[in-house]
Protein backbone atom coordinates (compact mmCIF):
# COMPACT_ATOMS: atom_id res chain seq x y z
CA UNK A 1 0.00 0.00 0.00
CA UNK A 2 3.10 2.39 1.08
CA UNK A 3 6.28 2.08 -0.59
CA UNK A 4 9.56 3.98 -0.54
CA UNK A 5 11.47 3.22 -4.07
CA UNK A 6 15.28 3.83 -3.04
CA UNK A 7 14.25 7.08 -1.27
CA UNK A 8 17.09 9.73 -0.32
CA UNK A 9 16.56 13.10 1.31
CA UNK A 10 18.55 15.82 3.15
CA UNK A 11 18.61 19.20 4.57
CA UNK A 12 20.41 22.13 4.05
CA UNK A 13 23.43 21.01 5.53
CA UNK A 14 23.50 17.18 5.79
CA UNK A 15 21.71 14.04 3.81
CA UNK A 16 19.51 12.02 7.08
CA UNK A 17 18.23 9.39 4.40
CA UNK A 18 19.74 8.03 1.15
CA UNK A 19 18.78 4.75 -1.26
CA UNK A 20 15.80 3.76 1.38
CA UNK A 21 13.48 0.88 0.20
CA UNK A 22 10.61 -0.34 2.15
CA UNK A 23 7.11 -1.23 1.74
CA UNK A 24 4.22 -1.41 4.14
CA UNK A 25 1.13 -3.83 3.57
CA UNK A 26 -2.31 -2.86 3.99
CA UNK A 27 -3.51 -3.44 7.58
CA UNK A 28 -0.42 -3.75 9.29
CA UNK A 29 1.32 -2.52 12.09
CA UNK A 30 4.90 -0.83 11.95
CA UNK A 31 7.49 0.08 14.58
CA UNK A 32 9.74 2.60 13.05
CA UNK A 33 13.13 2.14 15.46
CA UNK A 34 16.49 3.31 15.10
CA UNK A 35 18.96 5.87 16.83
CA UNK A 36 18.33 9.27 17.51
CA UNK A 37 18.91 11.42 14.06
CA UNK A 38 18.46 8.79 12.27
CA UNK A 39 15.75 9.82 9.93
CA UNK A 40 12.57 8.32 11.48
CA UNK A 41 10.57 11.40 11.97
CA UNK A 42 11.92 12.62 8.42
CA UNK A 43 10.39 9.20 7.11
CA UNK A 44 7.02 9.49 8.57
CA UNK A 45 6.97 12.93 6.98
CA UNK A 46 8.34 12.03 3.55
CA UNK A 47 5.58 9.57 3.26
CA UNK A 48 2.90 11.77 4.54
CA UNK A 49 3.90 14.01 1.70
CA UNK A 50 5.01 16.85 3.41
CA UNK A 51 8.78 16.62 2.60
CA UNK A 52 9.81 15.86 -1.79
CA UNK A 53 12.83 13.19 -1.33
CA UNK A 54 15.63 14.56 -3.13
CA UNK A 55 15.53 11.30 -4.94
CA UNK A 56 13.33 8.19 -5.49
CA UNK A 57 9.60 8.20 -4.94
CA UNK A 58 6.99 7.93 -2.24
CA UNK A 59 4.10 5.56 -3.61
CA UNK A 60 0.43 5.07 -1.76
CA UNK A 61 -1.88 2.68 -3.51
CA UNK A 62 0.57 3.08 -7.12
CA UNK A 63 0.83 6.54 -6.66
CA UNK A 64 2.96 9.37 -5.65
CA UNK A 65 2.06 11.19 -2.33
CA UNK A 66 3.43 14.39 -4.31
CA UNK A 67 0.33 13.94 -6.91
CA UNK A 68 -2.62 14.00 -4.66
CA UNK A 69 -3.69 17.14 -3.21
CA UNK A 70 -3.84 17.95 0.86
CA UNK A 71 -7.42 17.38 0.65
CA UNK A 72 -7.06 13.99 -0.57
CA UNK A 73 -4.69 13.04 1.60
CA UNK A 74 -5.77 14.16 4.52
CA UNK A 75 -8.41 11.27 3.95
CA UNK A 76 -6.19 8.96 3.58
CA UNK A 77 -3.29 9.25 6.20
CA UNK A 78 -3.94 10.95 9.49
CA UNK A 79 -0.27 11.94 11.00
CA UNK A 80 0.47 13.21 14.36
CA UNK A 81 3.33 14.79 14.83
CA UNK A 82 5.97 15.34 17.99
CA UNK A 83 5.46 18.13 20.15
CA UNK A 84 2.64 19.79 19.14
CA UNK A 85 2.84 23.39 19.76
CA UNK A 86 0.22 26.69 19.90
CA UNK A 87 -0.42 29.88 21.29
CA UNK A 88 -4.13 30.34 20.60
CA UNK A 89 -6.27 28.17 22.89
CA UNK A 90 -8.65 26.02 21.33
CA UNK A 91 -10.27 23.95 23.16
CA UNK A 92 -9.72 20.18 23.13
CA UNK A 93 -13.28 19.15 21.35
CA UNK A 94 -12.37 22.54 18.77
CA UNK A 95 -8.78 20.72 18.09
CA UNK A 96 -10.36 17.32 17.34
CA UNK A 97 -13.00 18.59 15.24
CA UNK A 98 -10.54 19.89 13.10
CA UNK A 99 -9.62 16.41 12.20
CA UNK A 100 -13.17 16.55 10.44
CA UNK A 101 -11.69 19.22 8.04
CA UNK A 102 -11.11 17.43 5.02
CA UNK A 103 -14.29 15.89 4.78
CA UNK A 104 -16.24 19.36 5.01
CA UNK A 105 -16.67 22.56 2.29
CA UNK A 106 -14.97 25.73 3.07
CA UNK A 107 -17.91 27.90 4.15
CA UNK A 108 -19.88 24.55 6.14
CA UNK A 109 -20.34 24.15 9.49
CA UNK A 110 -19.89 20.72 11.35
CA UNK A 111 -23.10 18.65 11.17
CA UNK A 112 -24.05 16.35 13.78
CA UNK A 113 -22.53 13.23 12.61
CA UNK A 114 -19.29 15.20 12.82
CA UNK A 115 -19.57 15.32 16.69
CA UNK A 116 -20.59 12.58 16.76
CA UNK A 117 -17.71 11.07 15.59
CA UNK A 118 -15.62 13.54 17.68
CA UNK A 119 -16.70 12.41 20.61
CA UNK A 120 -16.86 8.88 20.10
CA UNK A 121 -12.43 9.52 19.26
CA UNK A 122 -12.77 11.22 22.55
CA UNK A 123 -13.95 8.46 24.43
CA UNK A 124 -11.61 6.26 22.83
CA UNK A 125 -8.54 8.07 23.84
CA UNK A 126 -10.46 8.73 26.98
CA UNK A 127 -10.18 12.76 26.94
CA UNK A 128 -14.16 13.08 26.62
CA UNK A 129 -13.42 14.80 30.22
CA UNK A 130 -10.84 17.36 28.37
CA UNK A 131 -13.66 18.52 26.03
CA UNK A 132 -13.42 21.95 27.64
CA UNK A 133 -9.84 22.25 28.57
CA UNK A 134 -7.00 24.67 27.05
CA UNK A 135 -3.22 23.45 25.50
CA UNK A 136 -2.36 25.25 28.56
CA UNK A 137 -4.59 23.58 30.72
CA UNK A 138 -3.33 19.88 29.84
CA UNK A 139 -0.59 17.87 30.54
CA UNK A 140 1.57 16.93 27.58
CA UNK A 141 0.24 13.02 28.03
CA UNK A 142 -3.13 14.47 27.58
CA UNK A 143 -2.06 16.70 24.83
CA UNK A 144 -0.84 13.70 22.85
CA UNK A 145 -4.31 11.87 23.55
CA UNK A 146 -6.22 14.78 22.43
CA UNK A 147 -3.90 14.88 19.14
CA UNK A 148 -4.08 11.21 18.76
CA UNK A 149 -8.49 11.66 19.21
CA UNK A 150 -8.25 14.21 16.25
CA UNK A 151 -6.00 11.69 13.93
CA UNK A 152 -8.52 9.54 15.08
CA UNK A 153 -11.61 12.02 13.86
CA UNK A 154 -9.63 11.88 10.56
CA UNK A 155 -11.19 8.18 9.07
CA UNK A 156 -8.00 7.28 7.25
CA UNK A 157 -7.15 4.08 6.45
CA UNK A 158 -3.49 4.90 7.15
CA UNK A 159 -2.14 6.87 10.64
CA UNK A 160 1.39 8.19 10.57
CA UNK A 161 2.37 8.26 14.53
CA UNK A 162 5.26 10.45 15.57
CA UNK A 163 6.47 9.35 18.92
CA UNK A 164 2.83 9.06 20.23
CA UNK A 165 4.14 8.02 23.57
CA UNK A 166 6.86 10.50 24.57
CA UNK A 167 4.66 11.99 27.04
CA UNK A 168 2.97 9.03 28.27
CA UNK A 169 3.27 7.38 31.61
CA UNK A 170 3.34 3.94 31.98
CA UNK A 171 -0.12 3.26 32.11
CA UNK A 172 -1.48 5.42 29.18
CA UNK A 173 1.37 3.87 27.24
CA UNK A 174 -0.36 0.54 27.30
CA UNK A 175 -3.84 1.99 27.18
CA UNK A 176 -2.79 3.74 23.80
CA UNK A 177 -1.13 0.99 22.80
CA UNK A 178 -4.42 -1.38 23.26
CA UNK A 179 -6.06 1.06 20.96
CA UNK A 180 -3.96 1.09 18.03
CA UNK A 181 -3.87 -2.74 18.19
CA UNK A 182 -7.56 -2.57 18.68
CA UNK A 183 -8.31 0.05 15.58
CA UNK A 184 -5.51 -2.04 13.81
CA UNK A 185 -7.12 -5.37 14.15
CA UNK A 186 -11.05 -4.26 14.02
CA UNK A 187 -10.68 -1.83 11.10
CA UNK A 188 -8.06 -2.86 9.61
CA UNK A 189 -5.75 0.48 9.76
CA UNK A 190 -2.88 0.83 8.62
CA UNK A 191 -0.17 2.35 11.82
CA UNK A 192 3.20 3.24 11.08
CA UNK A 193 4.65 4.50 14.80
CA UNK A 194 8.17 5.31 15.64
CA UNK A 195 9.02 4.52 19.10
CA UNK A 196 12.06 3.88 21.09
CA UNK A 197 10.65 1.50 23.79
CA UNK A 198 12.25 -1.94 21.93
CA UNK A 199 9.96 -4.22 24.38
CA UNK A 200 6.52 -2.60 23.89
CA UNK A 201 7.66 -2.90 19.88
CA UNK A 202 8.08 -6.34 20.74
CA UNK A 203 4.92 -6.69 22.38
CA UNK A 204 2.65 -4.70 20.54
CA UNK A 205 4.07 -4.20 16.65
CA UNK A 206 4.15 -7.41 14.93
CA UNK A 207 5.90 -5.56 11.70
CA UNK A 208 9.55 -3.29 11.88
CA UNK A 209 11.48 -1.28 9.91
CA UNK A 210 14.98 -0.71 11.52
CA UNK A 211 16.77 2.56 10.52
CA UNK A 212 20.57 2.76 10.80
CA UNK A 213 22.75 5.04 9.28
CA UNK A 214 20.28 6.73 7.10
CA UNK A 215 19.52 3.30 5.59
CA UNK A 216 17.39 0.36 6.23
CA UNK A 217 18.99 -1.97 8.46
CA UNK A 218 15.47 -4.58 8.67
CA UNK A 219 12.73 -4.52 7.39
CA UNK A 220 10.07 -7.86 8.52
CA UNK A 221 9.13 -9.16 11.85
CA UNK A 222 10.15 -7.64 14.94
CA UNK A 223 10.56 -10.70 16.62
CA UNK A 224 13.36 -12.06 14.48
CA UNK A 225 14.77 -7.77 14.16
CA UNK A 226 15.11 -7.06 17.62
CA UNK A 227 17.69 -9.06 18.03
CA UNK A 228 20.81 -8.63 20.21
CA UNK A 229 23.32 -8.50 17.26
CA UNK A 230 21.06 -5.94 15.58
CA UNK A 231 20.55 -3.81 19.09
CA UNK A 232 24.18 -3.24 19.40
CA UNK A 233 24.91 -1.76 16.18
CA UNK A 234 21.57 0.32 16.09
CA UNK A 235 21.91 1.46 19.90
CA UNK A 236 25.28 0.52 21.24
CA UNK A 237 23.46 -1.81 23.80
CA UNK A 238 23.64 -4.88 24.83
CA UNK A 239 20.79 -7.15 24.82
CA UNK A 240 19.85 -10.66 25.86
CA UNK A 241 16.25 -12.47 24.96
CA UNK A 242 14.69 -14.14 27.68
CA UNK A 243 11.38 -15.85 28.14
CA UNK A 244 9.11 -13.81 29.82
CA UNK A 245 5.86 -16.58 30.20
CA UNK A 246 5.78 -17.67 26.44
CA UNK A 247 6.67 -14.65 25.28
CA UNK A 248 10.01 -12.97 24.60
CA UNK A 249 11.29 -10.51 26.83
CA UNK A 250 14.27 -8.13 26.46
CA UNK A 251 16.96 -7.47 28.93
CA UNK A 252 19.22 -4.42 28.20
CA UNK A 253 22.55 -2.85 29.75
CA UNK A 254 25.41 -0.25 28.71
CA UNK A 255 27.58 -2.30 26.55
CA UNK A 256 30.74 -0.75 28.62
CA UNK A 257 28.79 -2.17 31.66
CA UNK A 258 30.91 -5.34 32.80
CA UNK B 1 -24.17 25.01 20.13
CA UNK B 2 -24.47 27.75 23.42
CA UNK B 3 -21.18 29.33 21.67
CA UNK B 4 -23.14 29.80 18.20
CA UNK B 5 -25.85 31.36 19.93
CA UNK B 6 -23.28 33.92 22.12
CA UNK B 7 -21.84 34.79 18.54
CA UNK B 8 -24.17 35.51 16.92
CA UNK B 9 -25.99 37.91 19.65
CA UNK B 10 -22.58 39.47 19.24
CA UNK B 11 -22.16 39.84 16.08
CA UNK B 12 -26.18 41.47 16.00
CA UNK B 13 -25.35 43.70 18.47
CA UNK B 14 -21.83 44.85 17.04
CA UNK B 15 -23.90 45.21 13.66
CA UNK B 16 -26.46 47.88 15.59
CA UNK B 17 -23.97 49.35 17.48
CA UNK B 18 -22.16 50.61 14.40
CA UNK B 19 -24.95 51.18 12.60
CA UNK B 20 -26.39 52.96 15.40
CA UNK B 21 -22.49 54.78 16.26
CA UNK B 22 -22.61 55.33 12.56
CA UNK B 23 -25.57 57.92 12.77
CA UNK B 24 -24.78 59.33 16.15
CA UNK B 25 -21.18 60.46 14.94
CA UNK B 26 -22.12 61.98 11.95
CA UNK B 27 -24.31 64.43 13.89
CA UNK B 28 -21.56 65.46 16.11
CA UNK B 29 -18.89 68.15 15.48
CA UNK B 30 -17.77 71.21 14.72
CA UNK B 31 -21.23 71.99 12.73
CA UNK B 32 -23.87 69.62 15.16
CA UNK B 33 -27.08 68.65 13.18
CA UNK B 34 -30.27 67.33 14.29
CA UNK B 35 -32.14 64.28 12.50
CA UNK B 36 -34.30 66.16 9.95
CA UNK B 37 -31.42 69.12 9.43
CA UNK B 38 -28.30 66.17 8.29
CA UNK B 39 -30.19 65.25 5.33
CA UNK B 40 -29.98 68.39 3.88
CA UNK B 41 -26.82 69.62 4.78
CA UNK B 42 -24.07 69.47 2.12
CA UNK B 43 -21.38 69.49 5.08
CA UNK B 44 -22.84 65.97 6.26
CA UNK B 45 -23.26 64.82 2.86
CA UNK B 46 -20.22 66.00 1.20
CA UNK B 47 -17.66 66.00 4.20
CA UNK B 48 -18.71 64.31 6.97
CA UNK B 49 -20.83 60.90 5.61
CA UNK B 50 -17.59 59.98 2.87
CA UNK B 51 -15.48 60.29 6.19
CA UNK B 52 -17.67 57.70 8.76
CA UNK B 53 -18.17 55.75 5.53
CA UNK B 54 -14.36 55.17 4.90
CA UNK B 55 -13.76 55.17 8.88
CA UNK B 56 -15.47 52.49 8.97
CA UNK B 57 -14.23 50.78 5.96
CA UNK B 58 -10.85 51.35 6.71
CA UNK B 59 -11.25 50.08 10.29
CA UNK B 60 -13.17 46.99 8.94
CA UNK B 61 -10.30 46.18 6.72
CA UNK B 62 -6.92 46.95 8.85
CA UNK B 63 -8.81 44.61 12.02
CA UNK B 64 -9.80 41.27 9.65
CA UNK B 65 -5.92 42.02 8.40
CA UNK B 66 -4.87 41.58 11.87
CA UNK B 67 -6.87 38.72 12.15
CA UNK B 68 -5.01 37.04 9.62
CA UNK B 69 -1.59 38.30 9.87
CA UNK B 70 -2.07 36.88 13.61
CA UNK B 71 -3.06 33.45 12.28
CA UNK B 72 -0.91 33.17 8.90
CA UNK B 73 2.19 34.55 11.52
CA UNK B 74 0.98 32.16 14.12
CA UNK B 75 1.79 34.43 16.60
CA UNK B 76 -0.65 36.88 18.52
CA UNK B 77 1.47 39.96 18.60
CA UNK B 78 0.55 41.20 14.65
CA UNK B 79 -0.39 43.50 12.67
CA UNK B 80 -0.13 45.57 9.63
CA UNK B 81 1.01 48.37 11.61
CA UNK B 82 3.84 46.19 13.80
CA UNK B 83 5.06 44.39 10.88
CA UNK B 84 5.91 46.95 9.17
CA UNK B 85 3.65 46.00 6.08
CA UNK B 86 1.25 49.50 6.52
CA UNK B 87 5.11 51.65 6.53
CA UNK B 88 5.96 49.81 3.45
CA UNK B 89 2.92 50.87 1.65
CA UNK B 90 2.84 53.99 2.67
CA UNK B 91 6.49 54.33 0.85
CA UNK B 92 4.74 53.41 -2.04
CA UNK B 93 2.35 55.96 -1.53
CA UNK B 94 4.81 59.05 -0.67
CA UNK B 95 6.43 57.86 -4.27
CA UNK B 96 3.24 57.71 -6.01
CA UNK B 97 2.37 61.61 -4.54
CA UNK B 98 5.96 62.86 -5.46
CA UNK B 99 5.31 61.54 -8.90
CA UNK B 100 2.04 63.24 -9.36
CA UNK B 101 -0.63 60.69 -8.98
CA UNK B 102 -1.34 62.92 -5.78
CA UNK B 103 -5.26 63.15 -7.45
CA UNK B 104 -5.46 59.00 -8.53
CA UNK B 105 -6.64 57.57 -5.53
CA UNK B 106 -5.78 54.06 -7.61
CA UNK B 107 -2.79 55.39 -8.42
CA UNK B 108 -1.51 55.49 -5.07
CA UNK B 109 -2.97 52.62 -3.93
CA UNK B 110 -1.06 50.93 -6.49
CA UNK B 111 1.95 52.01 -5.74
CA UNK B 112 1.41 51.39 -2.28
CA UNK B 113 0.45 47.55 -3.04
CA UNK B 114 3.53 47.48 -4.82
CA UNK B 115 6.13 48.30 -2.21
CA UNK B 116 3.43 46.80 0.19
CA UNK B 117 3.66 43.36 -1.07
CA UNK B 118 7.59 43.69 -1.15
CA UNK B 119 7.68 44.34 2.40
CA UNK B 120 5.46 41.15 2.99
CA UNK B 121 7.43 39.00 0.87
CA UNK B 122 10.45 40.16 2.48
CA UNK B 123 8.93 39.77 6.54
CA UNK B 124 7.80 36.02 4.97
CA UNK B 125 11.21 34.88 4.12
CA UNK B 126 12.91 36.26 7.14
CA UNK B 127 10.59 34.79 9.12
CA UNK B 128 10.00 31.42 7.70
CA UNK B 129 13.11 29.87 7.88
CA UNK B 130 11.97 27.39 10.62
CA UNK B 131 9.06 25.95 10.91
CA UNK B 132 7.94 28.27 13.65
CA UNK B 133 7.54 31.99 13.04
CA UNK B 134 9.70 33.42 15.85
CA UNK B 135 8.68 36.53 17.71
CA UNK B 136 11.60 38.43 17.76
CA UNK B 137 12.69 38.05 14.35
CA UNK B 138 9.14 39.20 12.83
CA UNK B 139 9.05 42.07 15.36
CA UNK B 140 12.43 43.25 14.82
CA UNK B 141 12.03 42.68 11.15
CA UNK B 142 8.68 45.00 11.21
CA UNK B 143 10.89 48.09 13.27
CA UNK B 144 13.90 47.18 10.93
CA UNK B 145 11.69 48.00 7.97
CA UNK B 146 9.43 51.14 9.48
CA UNK B 147 12.79 52.93 10.59
CA UNK B 148 13.89 51.68 6.50
CA UNK B 149 11.10 53.40 5.25
CA UNK B 150 10.61 56.73 7.54
CA UNK B 151 14.33 56.99 6.20
CA UNK B 152 13.53 57.07 3.08
CA UNK B 153 10.27 59.09 3.28
CA UNK B 154 12.65 61.44 5.25
CA UNK B 155 14.63 61.84 2.08
CA UNK B 156 12.13 62.10 -0.24
CA UNK B 157 10.40 65.14 2.12
CA UNK B 158 13.69 67.00 1.93
CA UNK B 159 13.82 66.51 -1.81
CA UNK B 160 10.22 67.94 -2.27
CA UNK B 161 9.86 69.96 0.66
CA UNK B 162 6.85 71.48 -1.49
CA UNK B 163 4.59 68.47 -0.99
CA UNK B 164 5.81 67.78 2.48
CA UNK B 165 2.37 68.56 4.34
CA UNK B 166 0.62 66.17 1.74
CA UNK B 167 3.58 63.40 2.97
CA UNK B 168 3.23 64.01 6.72
CA UNK B 169 -0.07 63.47 6.36
CA UNK B 170 0.49 60.14 4.95
CA UNK B 171 2.71 58.96 8.24
CA UNK B 172 0.31 59.89 10.72
CA UNK B 173 -2.73 58.89 9.70
CA UNK B 174 -5.91 60.82 8.79
CA UNK B 175 -9.87 60.99 7.64
CA UNK B 176 -9.37 64.40 6.48
CA UNK B 177 -9.83 64.87 3.85
CA UNK B 178 -12.10 61.59 3.08
CA UNK B 179 -14.60 62.03 0.14
CA UNK B 180 -16.55 59.56 -1.84
CA UNK B 181 -14.01 59.21 -4.72
CA UNK B 182 -12.30 57.45 -1.96
CA UNK B 183 -14.89 55.62 -0.66
CA UNK B 184 -15.41 54.44 -4.50
CA UNK B 185 -12.05 52.90 -4.48
CA UNK B 186 -11.34 51.39 -1.21
CA UNK B 187 -15.12 50.04 -0.64
CA UNK B 188 -14.92 47.51 -3.84
CA UNK B 189 -11.46 46.91 -2.36
CA UNK B 190 -11.75 46.20 1.10
CA UNK B 191 -14.89 44.05 0.45
CA UNK B 192 -13.27 41.75 -1.73
CA UNK B 193 -10.24 41.41 1.03
CA UNK B 194 -12.44 40.65 3.79
CA UNK B 195 -14.14 38.35 1.07
CA UNK B 196 -11.15 36.46 0.55
CA UNK B 197 -10.57 36.01 4.31
CA UNK B 198 -14.45 35.00 5.32
CA UNK B 199 -13.67 32.23 2.73
CA UNK B 200 -10.88 30.75 4.20
CA UNK B 201 -11.49 31.01 7.33
CA UNK B 202 -11.51 27.26 8.17
CA UNK B 203 -8.25 27.18 6.97
CA UNK B 204 -7.25 29.94 8.90
CA UNK B 205 -7.98 28.11 11.84
CA UNK B 206 -6.01 25.06 11.03
CA UNK B 207 -2.74 27.73 10.01
CA UNK B 208 -2.94 28.10 13.90
CA UNK B 209 -1.81 24.74 14.35
CA UNK B 210 1.02 25.01 12.38
CA UNK B 211 1.94 24.38 8.38
CA UNK B 212 2.71 20.36 9.09
CA UNK B 213 -0.09 19.72 10.93
CA UNK B 214 -2.56 21.80 8.82
CA UNK B 215 -0.90 20.06 5.65
CA UNK B 216 -2.39 16.95 7.49
CA UNK B 217 -5.85 17.86 8.07
CA UNK B 218 -6.12 18.83 4.04
CA UNK B 219 -4.94 22.35 4.11
CA UNK B 220 -2.68 23.55 0.94
CA UNK B 221 -1.05 25.72 3.15
CA UNK B 222 1.68 27.37 0.53
CA UNK B 223 -1.55 28.19 -1.77
CA UNK B 224 -3.49 29.80 0.79
CA UNK B 225 -1.24 31.63 2.70
CA UNK B 226 0.26 33.38 -0.64
CA UNK B 227 -4.00 34.33 -1.53
CA UNK B 228 -4.04 35.79 2.22
CA UNK B 229 -1.49 37.88 2.32
CA UNK B 230 -2.20 39.03 -1.36
CA UNK B 231 -5.57 39.87 -0.48
CA UNK B 232 -4.83 41.56 2.82
CA UNK B 233 -1.93 43.66 1.50
CA UNK B 234 -4.01 44.48 -1.06
CA UNK B 235 -6.48 45.86 1.48
CA UNK B 236 -3.95 47.59 3.74
CA UNK B 237 -2.12 49.15 0.90
CA UNK B 238 -5.67 50.80 -0.04
CA UNK B 239 -6.26 51.68 3.58
CA UNK B 240 -2.95 53.51 3.56
CA UNK B 241 -3.07 55.15 0.69
CA UNK B 242 -6.59 56.86 1.83
CA UNK B 243 -6.43 57.72 4.90
CA UNK B 244 -2.20 57.23 5.86
CA UNK B 245 -0.71 54.55 8.56
CA UNK B 246 -2.55 54.15 11.33
CA UNK B 247 -1.33 51.73 14.00
CA UNK B 248 -2.78 48.71 16.19
CA UNK B 249 -6.35 48.32 15.09
CA UNK B 250 -5.57 44.97 13.30
CA UNK B 251 -4.15 44.00 17.46
CA UNK B 252 -6.71 45.66 19.54
CA UNK B 253 -10.02 44.39 18.14
CA UNK B 254 -8.82 40.80 17.19
CA UNK B 255 -7.55 40.58 20.23
CA UNK B 256 -10.71 41.60 22.41
CA UNK B 257 -12.69 39.53 20.13
CA UNK B 258 -10.49 36.39 20.86
CA UNK B 259 -11.60 36.73 24.69
CA UNK B 260 -15.32 37.28 24.29
CA UNK B 261 -15.28 34.31 21.40
CA UNK B 262 -12.45 32.33 21.44
CA UNK B 263 -9.75 31.18 18.86
CA UNK B 264 -12.11 30.49 16.23
CA UNK B 265 -11.47 32.78 13.10
CA UNK B 266 -15.08 31.99 11.57
CA UNK B 267 -16.01 33.92 14.96
CA UNK B 268 -13.58 36.45 15.00
CA UNK B 269 -13.32 37.57 11.57
CA UNK B 270 -17.34 38.38 11.07
CA UNK B 271 -17.37 40.02 13.91
CA UNK B 272 -13.90 41.90 13.60
CA UNK B 273 -15.85 43.75 10.24
CA UNK B 274 -18.23 45.39 12.88
CA UNK B 275 -15.49 46.55 15.71
CA UNK B 276 -13.04 47.09 13.96
CA UNK B 277 -15.40 49.33 11.71
CA UNK B 278 -16.46 50.33 15.45
CA UNK B 279 -13.72 51.20 16.71
CA UNK B 280 -12.11 53.10 14.32
CA UNK B 281 -15.09 55.61 13.81
CA UNK B 282 -15.14 56.56 17.56
CA UNK B 283 -11.42 56.45 17.48
CA UNK B 284 -11.88 59.15 14.40
CA UNK B 285 -14.85 60.99 16.19
CA UNK B 286 -12.64 61.61 19.16
CA UNK B 287 -9.82 62.70 17.06
CA UNK B 288 -12.14 65.42 15.25
CA UNK B 289 -14.23 66.55 18.44
CA UNK B 290 -12.10 66.91 21.54
CA UNK B 291 -9.50 69.59 20.69
CA UNK B 292 -12.45 71.01 18.54
CA UNK B 293 -11.75 73.03 16.12
CA UNK B 294 -8.22 71.47 15.64
CA UNK B 295 -7.86 67.90 14.86
CA UNK B 296 -6.01 65.24 16.45
CA UNK B 297 -4.05 62.63 14.14
CA UNK B 298 -6.50 59.41 14.51
CA UNK B 299 -3.08 57.02 14.68
CA UNK B 300 -2.32 58.69 18.13
CA UNK B 301 -5.41 57.77 19.01
CA UNK B 302 -5.56 54.10 17.63
CA UNK B 303 -1.81 54.04 19.11
CA UNK B 304 -2.64 55.28 23.02
CA UNK B 305 -5.21 52.15 22.93
CA UNK B 306 -2.98 49.43 21.30
CA UNK B 307 0.15 50.32 22.55
CA UNK B 308 0.02 49.75 26.07
CA UNK B 309 -2.33 46.35 25.10
CA UNK B 310 0.50 45.27 22.57
CA UNK B 311 2.95 45.77 25.71
CA UNK B 312 0.92 43.69 28.17
CA UNK B 313 0.33 40.79 25.36
CA UNK B 314 4.55 41.31 25.11
CA UNK B 315 5.17 40.90 28.87
CA UNK B 316 2.44 38.13 28.79
CA UNK B 317 4.17 36.07 25.97
CA UNK B 318 7.84 36.63 27.76
CA UNK B 319 6.27 34.77 30.66
CA UNK B 320 5.19 31.87 29.09
CA UNK B 321 8.19 30.88 27.50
Amino acid sequence: MIELRDVSYGYTDREVLHGVSARFEAGGMYAVMGANGCGKTTLLRLVAGMLEPGRGEVLLQGRSVREYSARQLATRMAYVRQLPQTDFEFSAFETVLMGRNPYQHRLQNESEEDWRIVERCMKQTNTWHLRFSKPGQMSGGELQRVMLARALAQQTPVMLLDEPLANLDIAHQFEILDLLCSINRNEGKTILLVIHDLNMALRYCPQLLLLHGGGVLYQGSTSEGLVPQNISKVFGIRAAVVDDGGSPLLRLQPETEV
Amino acid sequence: MRSSVRFTVVLLLLALLLAAAMVGCSMLGVVRFSWDEMWQSPIFLNLRAPRVVLSVLVGAGLSVCGAVYQSVFRNPLTDPYVLGISSGASLGAAVAILLGLEAYVAGVGGCALLTGLLTVVVIYRIASTGNRMHTTTLLLTGVCITFLMSAVISFLMVLRQDKMDSIIFWTMGSFASASWGDVAVVAPVVAAGIGVVVYYCRDLNLLLAGSETARSLGVEVERVRRVLLLSTTLTVAFCVATCGVIGFVGLVVPHCLRLVCGPDNRKVVPCAIFAGGLFMLMCDTLARTVLMPAELPVGSLTALAGAPLFIYLLYRNKKKY
